[in-house]
This record gives structure tokens, C-alpha cells and sequence, in this order.
């Protein structure tokens, strides 16, 4: 059964543990700058490399913290320390600039992704469209919480589009987050999910069965701002730039995200 | 309180009462073999018992993720019968039990310790046999201590979230309880029907802590004559 | 009603030793000697709550125990009805359900004529705590009956009760003797009431018999 290899504590715990330590008391001079980015699960894998890579180059320490976008933007408005916001949706990005903590004119539309339908390895077969998913062999569908999470939204808000939400409902099964969704399919708890391309990619066994179009299923955006507030702007920034640049889009490119287009 | 609310407090208490019911036979057996009996192993047993109370409740939710999923040692042999637990009520009643069970037994074996075995003894010499004894001597005379461990591992069943998120999932209207349903409605932001849920925990919280305290309080013509 | 009793045994518990060979036919055996000397170990052996570390127990021709041909009959298979010195009533139930705790269809004696003998039959539905210690001994008396054993041992029958009360279980013992014609040993150190209920007397001391005989020649001083 495969699990994310990243633990994802709460970021209010790491939060504490971060304030109490002497890095991020703003003697820059002694210590090495250190900055808390907070990220899509279905990010997991693409920031921490490009992360460690900017680690690398930088010598900056950067504290990532991957979980659904709802629970870290919950985190974020509830005064969780955090210097940079990656969110799998429009929604949450919002819920973050209502409660004024996003820093004028740094959001942008950074990434985009594609809804998939997964199944584990053994029953896997390409489905010839979501109506499939009505049948008697998909007794449990795993995405994330529809209510809130990212993929969950988008995936209810399709689905409600094509007239087959209600009849899908009662087997879903609700995550905490994309990956955990990819998790519950991995291990063959479930007969099928929704997420990701990208987390597709890295199923170990598991894989896609179909696609929804990128023409007709919801619009995937993945937003990126700085938080207000944070002790060491400069710091933030510069890997806030960093995320937007050629490097970094390198990397964002090998693991299967599309390019989101505009700044707002 | 909302329908939902009723359904989650309503869920939740039944699965916690059947868990505890589930765990009863082989929580009692152990809990008393431990008091009563030496055999190569008993340290190993009591430990490995012992483990879901000092371990992270996530891991041992993992463990038992592990044991039951279709791909599983247990889950396996299961799918073949039709069976499945992981996502089901079923493995939300496996949850608690594992995580209830050494609260039985720890509390239950102390029940049977303080029986003293020379009313066992006298109870042989009147003819009974070992079950007759058991189930007419000691067992009545542990009855409060036994009974106490049971609501003490119902109380830990209705407030369990680790090992119940990990093998059964937060599922409205089939795995989400009490305890699920917090964590849910708070991940969403849903304040007010989070309090509402903590609330009713807290309720049923402070009956069984009362009820237990009663128990556990022994009336004076008690005294063992 | 006489009954050969066979104790031919060695008992060790940590480090107490008890060693015991007697062949005795009588109808009341009386076990003295002062507190200690392993009067209560003897009674506990009988009745199969410790076994010997060899030897032969022996009730008329039902052996109970014998380490040579690897019999040792459980508590419940010996028919030995034991009141010990705190009768031990089960405090969970009522003297009605302690006397026929042990009590089988078709038992040898009738629940009223033992209830009227011991003189407790106003006492049936009564809880245990609520008795006095005569009334205690009296119930643990009919409960050991009613299981139909075919001896009776009693460990210090005078022991819980009130000095002027004491010798009222006499005459109850003498009924037993007499009118059910039941065999007994009882574990006393009063000469007194040894002499009263028993027909012979083992005297016991740090383990080991030092006397035997009929209780009124015995030199019984306590």
C-alpha cells in the first residue's frame, strides 16, 4: 500500500515548533533565512524537489507543509506562520484574501491540472466514460471531501455539470486530501478515485482509466501568493520568484502539471 | 439539533456499544487468564495487549489498515468470503474494539485479582466446576470492577479518531462519528456545527465518567462476609 | 458412622514442612495442637486445595490422592465438605443460595431437615452480611451438608464466635455426628470442646504428630 512519503503535520503544530525556534526571530545576519510554504498535496513531490533545490543553490531553509488546500487555508486565516500559499483552487486562495492576508498584487494562476479516474492495477480497464462509474462493479469511489477539498469541488461541480452527481454520491468515499484518495486506490480499498494527472503519474498500483477533457471538465487552477505579514519578506519573495521561474517550471513540467496563464 | 446531528450521535453510540459487546468474550477470557494463570508468554501477551494504549492511536489505525484492506493477510481471506471492513461501519466497530480492548482487559484482570480465589476454592469443594465457578463466583464478584472496564473502553470508543480515520474513512451517514465529524466539519470550516457535535460529546462524556464513578464506588454491605 | 481415613502424606509449602502417617477409623477426628502446627494445612489437603508432595489419601476405599499411582482428584470429585475457620459464605448471595450452592437433584439430604437441625431456616432469604458469626457458621455448616459429602471438615469452629456464644455450635456438631451419622475432623485447640465433639484426636506440632489418642488422655494444654 503506498502512502505519501512526506508526513503532513498539522501547520499549527509546526507553526509552534517554527516560532519557537531562534531562526525566525529576523537575525538574518547569524542564521540562515527560513520560510514556511504552505501547498497542495497533489504538490507534494514537485515543490519538495524544486524546494531542495532551491535549498541547495540558496542555502535558505524552506519549510513545506502539504495537505488540502481548505485545511491550509483554514490554518493560514487561523494565524498558522506562513510565508508562502500554493492552492489547488480559486476558492480557497479567495477565502485567504477575504481575511486580508494576501499581499497586494503578489497572486498569480500559476499551474493547471486534469481530473482523472483511477482503479487499481488488477481491475483496471479504460472506462468509456464516467456513466461507467454508475455500475454495480464501482461500489466505493474515493475524492477528496466534496464539500471542501480542491479535487473534491472540482470533481462534484463536473460531475453535477454531466447530471450523474446524485447517482455518484452515495460511493464516495471523502479524504482528507487528493493523495490520501490515491492512497485508499493504491492499496485496492476502493474500486476507483478521482484525482490528479499528476498524482495518477506516481501511482505504484493503480493507474488511469480515463480522462476528463481538458475542453469540457472544470477549470484547474492552481494559485500562488504571499502571505501578509511574514517576518522575512525578502526571503519569501525571492522564492516566490523563484517558483515562477524557468527552474522551476522545469520541474512543475517533468511531474505532468500544465501551465495556468495570466496574473491578476 | 439537525437530523445529521441525531444520525452521527445515534451512529456513534450504537457502533461504540457493539464494539464494546464485541470485545466482552475474549476481553473477559484474557482479562482473567492473565489474573489467574502463569504460562510461557503471558509477558508477551499482556504487552502486545497493551500496545493500542500506549501507541499512537494513527498507527495502530494503520496496522489495522494494513491487516484488513483486499490486499491484506486478514482482508484477503475475507474478500474471498464477500466480506469487505476497510470503509465500512465495520471497521469504524474495529477501530474502537482494538482500541478499547486493553482498557478491558487492564481493568477487568484487577476485577478478577481482587476476587479472592479462596471463595474459587470453596466453590470447588462444593462441586462446581471450573466454568460453573467462574461464571458463578468470580465473575459476580468482579462483576462491578469488569463492568467498569467495559464502560471505560465504550467511553474510549465513542471519543476514538485515529485508528478510525485511518480504517474506516469519515463517510457521511456510514463511518463519520462523533469524533470524525468534529475533525470533518472543523476541516471545512464549518464552525458552529463542530461545537454543536462537541457539545454532545461532552455530554455523553460526563454520563459515562458519572456512571463509572458510581460503579466504582462500592456500597457498604458489600464488604465481603 | 465410622470411616477409615488414610493420611499418609508429606506437605511442603516455602519453608513449612508437614509430615503425616495415620490410619484412623472413627466418626469425629479431632486435629489439635497450637496455632501453626499444620492443623489447617491437613484440613486444606484433604480437601484437595494443596497436594502433598507425595503420599496417599485414603476415605474409606476412595482415594483421593496417591502420588504412586498418579491419582489426584479435584476439589469437586472428593465429596469433602470443608467450612473454614471464616465460613466463607459467597457475599453476593443469599443464604438460601450459599446452602444449595453445592446441592444436586437428588441429594442425600432434605433442605428442611438440615435448615431445622441448624436451627436457620428463619434465616433463608437473608443476606450474608447480615448475620451474626453463629449464624454465619451455622449456614456454612448447611451448605457443606447439602453438597452430601461424604466427611466433613471444619478448621476452628469456635474460633469466630463470641466467647459466650462459643459452645452453642456443640450441640449442632453432635447432631451431625449423631443423627446424620456424617464423619468428621475438626481443627480445634480447645481441649474442651475436643473432648465434647471428638471421638479421637491427632496432636500436632511443628508439622509432625506427637500424639494420639482418645481426647481425654491426650495432655491437650494450649
Amino acid at each position: 500500500m503506498q502512502m505519501n512519503g512526506r508526513p503532513r503535520l498539522p501547520a499549527i503544530l509546526l507553526g509552534v515548533l517554527l516560532a519557537a525556534g531562534p531562526a525566525r526571530t529576523g537575525a538574518a545576519a547569524v542564521a540562515p533565512a527560513h520560510i514556511l510554504v504552505s501547498a497542495a498535496a497533489s504538490l507534494t513531490d514537485a515543490v519538495t524537489t524544486i524546494a531542495h533545490e532551491y535549498e541547495r543553490t540558496t542555502g535558505t531553509r524552506v519549510s513545506l507543509n502539504f495537505g488540502p488546500s481548505s485545511g491550509l487555508a483554514r490554518q493560514i486565516v487561523n494565524g498558522a506562520p506562513v510565508d508562502l500559499f500554493l492552492s489547488a483552487d480559486e476558492a480557497q486562495m479567495d477565502y485567504v484574501a477575504r481575511a486580508h492576508l494576501v499581499r497586494p498584487g503578489t497572486r498569480v494562476d500559476l499551474l493547471s491540472n486534469q481530473l482523472v479516474v483511477v482503479m487499481p492495477d488488477a481491475e483496471a480497464r479504460p472506462l468509456k466514460s464516467l456513466r461507467d462509474l454508475l455500475g454495480p462493479g464501482f461500489k466505493r469511489i474515493a475524492v477528496g471531501d466534496p464539500a471542501a477539498v480542491p479535487v473534491g469541488v472540482y470533481t462534484r461541480k463536473y460531475l453535477t455539470s454531466l447530471g450523474l452527481w446524485s447517482r455518484i454520491q452515495p460511493k464516495i468515499v471523502p479524504t482528507l486530501d487528493v493523495r490520501a484518495a490515491l492512497a485508499a486506490v493504491d492499496g485496492g480499498n476502493v474500486d476507483a478515485a478521482f484525482v490528479y494527472r499528476t498524482d495518477a503519474a506516481i501511482a505504484r498500483h493503480s493507474r488511469m482509466v480515463y480522462a476528463v477533457p481538458l475542453d469540457q471538465g472544470p477549470r484547474i487552477v492552481y494559485p500562488l501568493a504571499l502571505i501578509a505579514g511574514a517576518p522575512d519578506a525578502a526571503a519569501a519573495t525571492r522564492f516566490y520568484t523563484y517558483l515562477r521561474g524557468p527552474q522551476a517550471r522545469a520541474v512543475f513540467e517533468r511531474y505532468g502539471f500544465l501551465a495556468a496563464g495570466h496574473v491578476r | 439539533m439537525s437530523a445529521e446531528i441525531w444520525q452521527i450521535t445515534w451512529f456513534t453510540l450504537i457502533v461504540a456499544l457493539g464494539a464494546t459487546i464485541v470485545m466482552l468474550p475474549p476481553g473477559i477470557a484474557l482479562a482473567w487468564l492473565l489474573a489467574r494463570r502463569r504460562f510461557p508468554g503471558k509477558t508477551l501477551l499482556d504487552t502486545v495487549t497493551s500496545l493500542p494504549l500506549v501507541m499512537p492511536p494513527v498507527a495502530t489505525g494503520l496496522i489495522l489498515l494494513y491487516l484488513f484492506s483486499r490486499l491484506g493477510p486478514i482482508g484477503s481471506l475475507l474478500a474471498l468470503g464477500g466480506v469487505g471492513i476497510v470503509f465500512t461501519w465495520k471497521a469504524v466497530v474495529l477501530a474502537m474494539a482494538t482500541m478499547g480492548f486493553p482498557l478491558l482487559v487492564r481493568t477487568a484482570r484487577t476485577g478478577f485479582e481482587q476476587v479472592q480465589v479462596r471463595y474459587e476454592q470453596m466453590a470447588a469443594t462444593l462441586g462446581a466446576g471450573p466454568w460453573r465457578v467462574f461464571f458463578t463466583v468470580t465473575l459476580p464478584l468482579a462483576a462491578r470492577t469488569v463492568l467498569a472496564g467495559a464502560l471505560l473502553a465504550f467511553s474510549r470508543a465513542i471519543g476514538e479518531f485515529g485508528a478510525t480515520i485511518m480504517v474506516a474513512g469519515s463517510i457521511p451517514g456510514r463511518t463519520r462519528t462523533l469524533a470524525l465529524a468534529i475533525f470533518s466539519e472543523t476541516e471545512i470550516g464549518h464552525n458552529r456545527q463542530a461545537a454543536l457535535l462537541l457539545g454532545v460529546s461532552v455530554v455523553i462524556a460526563f454520563v459515562a465518567v458519572a456512571i463509572s464513578n458510581a460503579l466504582i464506588h462500592r456500597r457498604p454491605d458489600e464488604a465481603a462476609g | 458412622m465410622a470411616l477409615a481415613i488414610t493420611l499418609d502424606f508429606t506437605l511442603r509449602q516455602g519453608g513449612f514442612l508437614l509430615e503425616i502417617r495415620e490410619r484412623i477409623e472413627t466418626d469425629a477426628l479431632a486435629l489439635v495442637g497450637p496455632s501453626g502446627a499444620g492443623k489447617t494445612s491437613v484440613l486444606e489437603t484433604v480437601a484437595g486445595l494443596r497436594r502433598p508432595e507425595s503420599g496417599e489419601i485414603r476415605l474409606g476405599d476412595r482415594v483421593l490422592f496417591s502420588s504412586a499411582r498418579g491419582i489426584d482428584l479435584p476439589p469437586r470429585e472428593r465429596a469433602v465438605g470443608y467450612v473454614p475457620q471464616d465460613a466463607l459464605l459467597f457475599p453476593h448471595m443469599d443464604v438460601r443460595r450459599n446452602i444449595l450452592y453445592g446441592a444436586r437433584h437428588g441429594g442425600a439430604l432434605p433442605l428442611d431437615r438440615v435448615l431445622a437441625m441448624l436451627e436457620i431456616a428463619p434465616l433463608i432469604d437473608r443476606r450474608i452480611a447480615r448475620l451474626s458469626g453463629g449464624e454465619r457458621q451455622r449456614v456454612a455448616l448447611a451448605r457443606a451438608l447439602m453438597a452430601s459429602p461424604s466427611l466433613l471438615l471444619l478448621d476452628e469452629p469456635l474460633s469466630a464466635l463470641d466467647p459466650s456464644l462459643r459452645w452453642r455450635i456443640v450441640p449442632y456438631l453432635q447432631r451431625i455426628r449423631d443423627e446424620l451419622r456424617m464423619p468428621m475432623i475438626c481443627a480445634s485447640h480447645d481441649p474442651a470442646f475436643v473432648r465434647a465433639v471428638a471421638s479421637v484426636a491427632l496432636q500436632l506440632d511443628h508439622g509432625r504428630v506427637v500424639g494420639f489418642g482418645a481426647p481425654a488422655l491426650l495432655d491437650m494444654a494450649p
